[in-house]
């Protein structure tokens, strides 16, 4: 280690400091030249001698044992010598120095086993090799121990246990780890940036996990177990449950019409009964619309504190980081390489990478400059030239949501018209217009996003802003597609509210909540559909092409890029999409979990082989928050039209756990209403204003306090900032004030011995 | 696993296990990996020397620009060339278990080109060369880059980084955890 690398090479400073150290502190000046033949060629070279700038372990060890010396202080001094053996002495005065201070109280000076065995955990975090970590181990077990009394003992034990327990979870975990393998490869090749991605899409599989099992135990299981045969013949449910259609089987699973409609898959086969079940003449109740609608209220907050919990931990870096890009230079040097990359042509792209990203940043500065060296005319023209792409922006939202919404209409009157007409036509066809409009906001979502992608450019961003803008715009083009489908649902929806009375209207779905949900389940599969032909079927193909072929055409068309922020919105769209139909589609979660752990095969494969190493950097900090606000942002698109739907829409007559309730909200506020009385009047109490508005006015004084902390320490950062800058300035005068009185020294020191060997000479030729 | 684990004993893989960042699989797994570079010489001594060429064999050691130093600073015989124990340590600093500080401290180690225990502005200008491989700066842009640097985190306006300096930057940056890292 180079520990001992360093003491060698710079034995001859260091020893030149130890006796001038001595003999500042002696405050007499020595006159022998050699002692200052490093400090008179650059007196800078005092700098490095300074304590704080020592050997760091060293310090580190006697910081460590300065805080525990009062326990064990023999034990230390073993310590220091074996490292000051085996490493560098040049520390050795202030070793001294420590030990004299610290003389060891006799009755203290035995460790414990307790003792030893932390100091044996710490020896790992020292800089020196393995031989000399065994030694530095071997003597600590060797030295004489207190054996722990009693609880002492007890303790300890369980302590060493708990941290081998721990050992082997660990252990086992890293056999049990998901893709470990390819995680590796993946940041072997991409490095650490695209790796945060791929295990953002890991984060949304347990989340979807854990959403699935939450459903699945609370709802699904319970209503598979205590399934009852419908009673009554003569209601809207029966109805719908008679309802026959019979048609193709494979049509109707990836439709989620005819059969697939009475599967637990959808919303409307759900009961509405509380079941009950009798264990030893005692009876047991299980409220299955209760259930229903708790447990969706529970992984939604679920999914919203995870949301926020990953988001926090990214923002807490943003803050600590400082101000924006306040270390970007630092950051990137000595943070900018991936050591995990293992190969060559990544390595390369790496190094182009890292080049570029320095040239960007030095453009950034000349262009900060330029800017405000920008002519009027040329400032104008840029503001046009961004206004319009703008307004082209929202003209192509528009046409989108738009399209959408027309096709959406045309394709449920055509639907309408094949079933009225079943005989005349395929169900091919017919399959065709239901896909319609999932089909066209799949390809919009595809299409569009290039049109971003070139308009971007016309407007001369800066890089980092190049990624940002386009991502809000695609964002918003996601989203706003998703809207038109809101409301064209609504539409079909809402004309079940004019006929509450009838069970079966003319033009409306008997059941709109397993319609909605068959909407999105569709969405979904058509999604995952395109993402997996695009990539397999569009993209392979391409990218062989570029790379068997030398036409420069070729290569134009086939190359390609893997672009971070159009892969992330991939995948948070079908996340959106889960939770906006798992309160339709309970078993949604489960489709979502499977179409995560494809998703991710599906673009490891883009990664790795469709697509060249990108030339953007992305960093793993900066990505991994930008993807939760993302997700956030979804999330709350989600949230509103399911909470909507919950809270107002007449949820139908003939299916599903709500039926005959005015809306799904109802039903809690039934059960509310039969609640014992003092959890009733607490809860009214709590919406009162005589609550309300206390809990606000703390909460602001709460707000205002944290703003105020926060906003002084960010004071008390700079004050110690500048404090910092001024004592280096002071250091860096008081060392040239240093050398050069050492400097005079010496001369004066020469001088006087010159005039005495003249003296000498005078009294030689004199005495001659 | 079998054959290496007959060539270690019991004491010795807790003996690791204490001092690294690893579990005794991981060691187990770590000389595998170290026996890969070499086998004829490794299955002969299981703390065998390679020289450093065949460290640099290592996938994620061959293609980063700083291989070298990494062999260096973590060859228990300064030379670059490495035992066993050295490879372990080195894979122990870099393993994810690593905490900041010990990370730090290797790092500033390896970038430590001169070893006079600062980063002088020639450390600065070694590091971004081998970071940009092939291409080149020119002299304006190098300057221009390294007073940036120093800038932003030379507090005392020494003109080098010291370790309480280097420390401060590494502390700020969130990147560097995750990018100094080689997993196992």
């Amino acid at each position: 280690m180079s520990g001992g690398d360093r003491s060698k090479k710079k034995t001859p400073r260091t020893q030149g400091w130890e006796e001038a150290g001595a003999e500042f502190y002696q405050e007499s000046y020595p006159s022998t030249d050699t002692d200052f033949d490093v400090l008179q060629r650059d007196p800078r070279h005092l700098t490095t001698l300074l304590p704080s700038k020592q050997n760091r372990a060293v310090a580190a060890t006697i910081k460590r044992i300065r805080g525990d010396t009062k326990t064990f202080g023999r034990h230390t001094h073993t310590t220091l010598r074996s490292r000051r053996g085996s490493t560098t002495n040049r520390r050795a005065s202030t070793t001294a120095d420590i030990q004299v201070s610290m003389l060891p109280d006799l009755s203290e000076n035995l460790s414990n086993e307790q003792r030893t065995w932390e100091e044996i955990m710490q020896i790992k975090a020292l800089p020196i090799s393995m031989a000399q970590k065994k030694e530095m181990k071997a003597k600590l077990q060797s030295e004489p121990n207190l054996r722990l009394q009693g609880f002492e003992q007890l303790k300890w034990k369980r302590r060493k246990m708990w941290k081998k327990f721990r050992i082997s979870i660990k252990e086992s975990y890293s056999k049990l780890e998901l893709w470990k393998g390819d995680l590796k490869k993946i940041e072997g090749n991409c490095g650490t940036g695209v790796v945060a991605y791929f295990l953002f899409i890991k984060w949304l599989l347990f989340l979807n996990f854990s959403i699935f099992s939450l459903v699945f135990l609370f709802v699904i299981l319970p209503s598979i177990i205590f399934k009852n045969v419908e009673q009554c013949d003569d209601c809207c449910s029966s109805v719908y449950f008679n309802q026959t259609t019979d048609s193709n089987i494979v049509l109707d699973l990836v439709q989620g019409t005819g059969r697939m409609e009475r599967t637990i898959l959808f919303y409307g086969v759900y009961s509405n009964e509380t079941f009950s079940y009798k264990v030893n003449g005692a009876t047991l109740y299980y409220d299955l619309p209760l259930a229903y609608i708790s447990v969706t209220v529970i992984y939604f907050l679920l999914s919203l504190f995870a949301i926020v919990k990953s988001a926090a931990k990214g923002f807490k870096e943003r803050l600590v980081e400082g101000e924006g890009q306040f270390y970007q230079y630092c950051n990137l040097i000595f943070g900018g390489w991936d050591f995990c990359i293992q190969n060559e042509k990544t390595a390369n792209m790496k190094h182009n990478a890292i080049f570029h990203e320095i040239k960007g940043f030095l453009e950034v500065e000349r262009r900060e400059e330029e800017r405000q060296n920008r002519t009027q005319q040329e400032r104008t023209k840029l503001f046009v030239v961004r206004l319009l792409v703008n307004v082209i922006v929202i003209v192509v939202l528009a046409a989108s949501a738009a399209a959408i919404y027309f096709v959406f209409d045309y394709s449920t009157k055509q639907v309408a018209n094949t079933l009225k007409d079943a005989l005349f036509s395929s169900s091919f066809e017919m399959l065709f217009y239901e896909f319609l409009p999932s089909l066209s906001i799949v390809f919009l979502n595809v299409i569009v996003p290039f049109v971003f992608a070139f308009l971007v450019n016309l407007e001369k961003y800066s890089p980092l802003n190049v990624i940002r803008i386009t991502l809000v715009r695609t964002v918003f083009l996601r989203l706003s597609s998703l809207c038109v489908l809101y409301a064209s649902l609504y539409i079909k929806v809402a004309c079940d509210v004019e006929n509450i009375n009838s069970c079966v209207s003319a033009d409306c779905a008997t059941c709109w909540e397993s319609f909605v949900g068959q909407q999105i389940y569709k969405l979904v599969l058509t999604d995952f559909a395109t993402h997996a032909i695009l990539t397999f079927l569009v993209n392979f193909p391409r990218a062989l092409i570029a790379r068997n072929c030398t036409n420069k055409a070729a290569k134009f068309l086939g190359s390609q890029d893997f672009e971070l922020p159009k892969h992330v919105l991939d995948v948070i769209y079908s996340q959106t999409l889960c939770w906006l139909g798992c309160f339709y589609s309970p078993l949604l979660p489960a489709i979502a979990t499977l179409v995560c752990f494809l998703m991710f095969y599906i673009k490891k494969f883009a990664c790795l082989i469709n697509s060249t190493p990108s030339v953007t950097i992305y960093r793993a900090s900066r990505s991994n928050s930008m993807f939760m606000i993302v997700l956030l942002i979804s999330y709350i698109f989600a949230v509103l039209p399911i909470a909507y739907g919950i809270g107002e829409l007449l949820p139908s007559e003939s299916c599903g756990p709500f039926r005959a309730l005015p809306t799904v909200w109802s039903y809690i506020v039934n059960i509310f209403g039969t609640s014992p009385m003092w959890l009733q009047s607490i809860l009214f109490f709590v919406s009162t204003a005589g609550f309300a508005v206390p809990a606000f006015v703390v909460l602001t004084l709460l707000v205002y306090y944290y703003w105020a902390v926060n906003s002084a320490n960010r004071h008390m950062v700079t004050v110690l900032k500048n404090q910092l800058v001024l004592e280096g300035h002071d250091k860096q005068f008081l060392l040239d004030r240093l050398s050069m009185f050492i400097k005079q020294q010496q001369e004066s020191q020469k001088r006087l011995r010159h005039a005495e060997m003249m003296k000498d000479g005078e009294r030689i030729v004199s005495s001659n | 696993m079998g054959q290496s684990k007959s060539q270690f004993s019991e004491e010795e893989l807790q003996d690791y296990e204490d001092l690294t960042y690893f579990t005794k699989k991981e060691v187990l797994y770590a000389h595998q990996k170290f026996k890969a570079l070499a086998p004829e010489k490794v299955g002969h001594n299981k703390n065998a020397k390679l020289p450093m060429s065949k460290i640099l064999q290592y996938p994620e050691l061959g293609v980063n620009p700083f291989g070298d130093r990494i062999c260096k600073v973590f060859s228990s015989s300064h030379d670059g060339d490495c035992t066993f124990e050295d490879f372990l340590d080195m894979m122990s600093v870099f393993s994810d278990a690593a905490p900041k500080a010990v990370k730090a401290e290797h790092a500033f180690r390896i970038f430590d080109f001169d070893g006079d225990d600062m980063i002088g502005t020639s450390d600065l200008q070694q590091v971004v060369d081998r970071l940009i491989g092939s291409n080149h700066l020119s002299e304006a842009e190098m300057q221009h880059l390294i007073q940036k640097i120093l800038e932003e985190a030379d507090l005392d306006d020494d003109g080098a980084l010291s370790f309480a300096e280097f420390e401060h930057i590494i502390d700020k940056s969130s990147d560097f955890a995750s990018a100094f890292r080689i997993r196992l």
